[in-house]
C-alpha cells in the first residue's frame, strides 16, 4: 500500500470525502518537507559533530542545547544571504543547475519503502526509477560548473560528471544481483522477500546481504559505488578543497550552494535508505515479524495496529539509515583523498568486473538452489523453517 | 479535460518547443540543453502512455549517458563561445524539402492507421514482456546489439589508448 492510499484510508475512517490526488500532492510535500529537507539539515550539524568528536574538539555548540539548533541558524543565513552571479557566467544555465541537481536527489524518495505502509509511489520499476533520476544529477552538477565561468568549477565539473557515469555501472550492476534473487524491481518487493523465514511472511530470503557470498561481496560494491555517486570522502574529487578551491559549487552562494549542499546530503541518505531496502531488510528484523504484532488497542471502531506497526517499522528503517549514514561520515574523517587515475582504476578495473562476475554467479546460485538463501538452506538442513 | 490529457498535452508542447530551440539556436551548449528537455518530454510520453520502463531507460541512458557525453564533447570543442553560422536560405533548401516530405509521409500515415480507442489508461507489468521479448523472440537482435557495443567499445578503447609502440620504434631509428 502506498502513502497516498494509506492516507486516503485514514481519511476513509474518518468519513471525509477527498480525492486521491490531494494525497498524492500531500505526500510528496510530508516526504520533501517532513523527511528529506529537515533530515538534511540535521545531517550538516551530525557531520560537523562527529567531525569534532574525531578530531577532539567540540564542534558547533552555541546556537539550542548542544547546538541541535545549528542547522536552523544555518538555512535562515543560507536564506538571507547576498545572491551572487559572476558578470560572465550563463544566468539561465546557472539558475537552472540548481534545481536540477534537487530534482534528482529529491525525486527518488517517492521510491523510499519506509514501512509496509509509507511509501510514496510503489512503482513496478521500483530500484530502476531511483538509478534514472540520479542521472539528473551528473547533468547538473555539469551544467552548472559551466554556467559559473570559472576553471575550478568547470574541472570539477568534468570530474563529477565523468566520476558519476563510471560509477553508475557498478553500482547498477550490484542493484541488478539484487533484483536477481528477490525476482521484482519493485522496492516493496524486494524488501518484502527479505522477512524471517521461520516468520511466514513474505518471500523469507532474510536480508539480502547475508542471501549468499556473491550479494555479500556486491553489498561493498555497492556502498563503495554509492560514495563515489554522492561525492563523499574518499570520491569527492570534483570539490577537492585543496585543488579546486570549492569545485563545482565554487561561485554559488546563498540559498544556490544551500540546494547544492542539501542535496549531497540528500544524496547520501537516499543511498543509505535504498541499501538498507534492498540490502539490509528494510524494516525486517532477525527472529521477529513486525507484521504479526497486534496490540489490539482501538479508538472507537478503527484499529490502531496498522499505525503502531508502520511506527515500528519506519523506526526499525530509520535506526538501519542512520548506521549507515554515520558510518559514511566515519569514512569521511579517516580515509584521504583518491587520485583521478586511482578513482577509474578503482571503478572499471577492479569493481566492475567483480560486480559482473558477482552477478553471473548470483544467477547461478538462484538456478542451482532454485532461489533460496543460505539461511533458509542450513534451516531445510536443520529441518525449520525454510 | 483530465490530468493525463493536460500531461500529454505539456509534454507534446515542451518537446516541440525544445525541438525547434535544437535546430535553430545559435549557441551550441543551448542546443544540447534543449535536447535534454525534448528527450525528457519523450519520456513524459511514455511514461503516460503506461511504458514505464521505457520511461526511465530514456532517463537513464539518454539524459544520463549521452547527452553528458555530447555536453563533453560541445564543451571541449573550440568554438562553443562562438555563435554557429546559420549559413543564409541556400542552408536550408535541402533540408526543408525533406522535412516536408517526411512530414507528408507521417501524416498519410497517421490518417490510414487505425487508431484503437482505450478510455481506461492500461497498467500492466510491462517489464516482465519486455523482459520475455529479449530473450525470446528477440534473442538474436538483442545479442546482435551486444557484438556492436563491444565492438565500440574496443575501438574507443583503440583510439584512447596511448601509443607506447610507435614512440618507442620512431626512437629506434633516430
Amino acid at each position: 500500500m502506498s502513502l497516498p492510499e494509506f492516507l486516503s484510508g485514514i481519511n476513509g475512517l474518518l468519513g471525509l470525502q477527498i480525492p486521491l490526488l490531494v494525497f498524492s500532492v500531500l505526500s510528496a510535500v510530508i516526504v520533501i518537507l517532513l523527511f528529506a529537507m529537515p533530515v538534511g539539515g540535521i545531517c550538516t550539524y551530525i557531520e560537523r559533530k562527529v567531525a569534532a568528536d574525531m578530531q577532539e574538539r567540540v564542534g558547533p555548540n552555541r546556537v539550542g542545547p548542544i547546538g541541535i539548533l545549528q542547522f536552523f541558524a544555518d538555512g535562515i543565513k543560507m536564506f538571507l544571504k547576498e545572491d551572487t552571479i559572476p558578470k560572465n557566467a550563463d544566468r539561465f544555465l546557472f539558475n537552472l543547475a540548481p534545481s536540477l541537481v534537487t530534482a534528482g536527489s529529491l525525486g527518488a524518495f517517492a521510491l523510499v519503502p519506509f514501512s509496509k505502509y509509507v511509501i510514496g509511489a510503489d512503482l513496478d520499476i521500483g530500484v530502476f526509477y531511483v538509478m534514472a533520476l540520479g542521472s539528473l544529477v551528473s547533468l547538473g552538477i555539469l551544467l552548472g560548473a559551466w554556467a559559473s565561468d570559472n576553471k575550478w568549477s568547470l574541472l570539477g565539473g568534468m570530474r563529477g560528471a565523468a566520476q558519476i557515469v563510471s560509477y553508475e555501472i557498478p553500482l547498477g550492476i550490484s542493484v541488478l544481483s539484487v533484483v536477481v534473487v528477490s525476482g521484482s524491481m519493485s522496492m516493496f518487493g524486494i524488501v518484502d522477500a527479505q522477512a524471517w523465514p521461520g516468520s511466514g511472511q513474505g518471500g523469507g530470503h532474510f536480508w539480502n546481504v547475508f542471501h549468499n557470498p556473491f550479494l555479500f561481496i556486491n553489498f561493498f560494491i555497492y556502498f563503495t559505488a554509492a560514495l563515489a555517486e554522492c561525492n563523499r570522502t574518499p570520491f569527492d574529487l570534483p570539490e577537492a578543497e585543496s585543488e579546486l578551491v570549492s569545485g563545482f559549487n565554487t561561485e554559488f552562494s546563498g540559498m544556490r550552494f544551500g540546494l547544492y549542499a542539501l542535496s549531497e546530503f540528500a544524496d547520501a541518505i537516499l543511498f543509505a535508505c535504498i541499501a538498507t531496502a534492498i540490502f539490509l531488510g528494510g524494516w525486517n528484523l532477525p527472529f521477529v515479524d513486525l507484521s504479526s504484532i497486534d496490540p489490539g488497542i482501538k479508538i472507537g471502531e478503527a484499529s490502531l495496529t496498522p499505525l503502531i506497526q508502520t511506527l515500528l517499522m519506519m523506526s526499525v528503517f530509520l535506526a538501519k539509515v542512520s548506521l549507515l549514514v554515520f558510518i559514511v561520515m566515519w569514512i569521511r574523517w579517516t580515509l584521504p583523498r583518491l587520485r583521478v587515475d586511482q578513482l577509474m582504476d578503482l571503478c572499471w578495473k577492479y569493481l566492475i568486473p567483480i560486480s559482473f562476475v558477482n552477478l553471473f554467479l548470483a544467477a547461478i546460485w538462484v538456478w542451482v538452489f532454485d532461489g533460496r538463501s543460505l539461511l533458509q538452506l542450513l534451516g531445510l538442513s536443520l529441518g525449520i523453517g525454510g | 479535460m483530465t490530468f493525463v490529457d493536460f500531461f500529454v498535452g505539456f509534454c507534446f508542447l515542451l518537446g516541440a518547443l525544445s525541438a525547434v530551440v535544437v535546430a535553430f539556436h545559435p549557441n551550441i551548449l543551448y542546443a544540447a540543453v534543449a535536447l535534454v528537455f525534448s528527450l525528457l518530454s519523450v519520456a513524459g510520453l511514455y511514461g503516460a502512455l503506461g511504458a514505464d520502463f521505457l520511461a526511465a531507460a530514456q532517463l537513464i541512458i539518454y539524459v544520463g549517458g549521452i547527452i553528458v557525453v555530447i555536453l563533453f564533447a560541445v564543451m571541449m570543442s573550440e568554438d562553443v563561445y562562438k555563435n554557429r553560422g546559420v549559413g543564409g536560405w541556400k542552408g536550408f533548401f535541402a533540408p526543408f524539402i525533406i522535412s516536408v516530405a517526411v512530414l507528408w509521409a507521417l501524416l498519410k500515415l497517421v490518417n490510414q492507421a487505425n487508431w484503437p480507442r482505450i478510455d481506461v489508461p492500461v497498467r500492466e507489468h510491462t517489464v516482465e514482456a519486455i523482459g520475455r521479448a529479449l530473450v525470446g523472440p528477440y534473442a538474436l537482435v538483442f545479442q546482435y546489439v551486444a557484438i556492436v557495443l563491444l565492438a565500440g567499445l574496443i575501438g574507443a578503447v583503440v583510439i584512447a589508448r596511448p601509443h607506447y609502440h610507435e614512440k618507442s620504434s620512431g626512437s629506434n631509428l633516430e
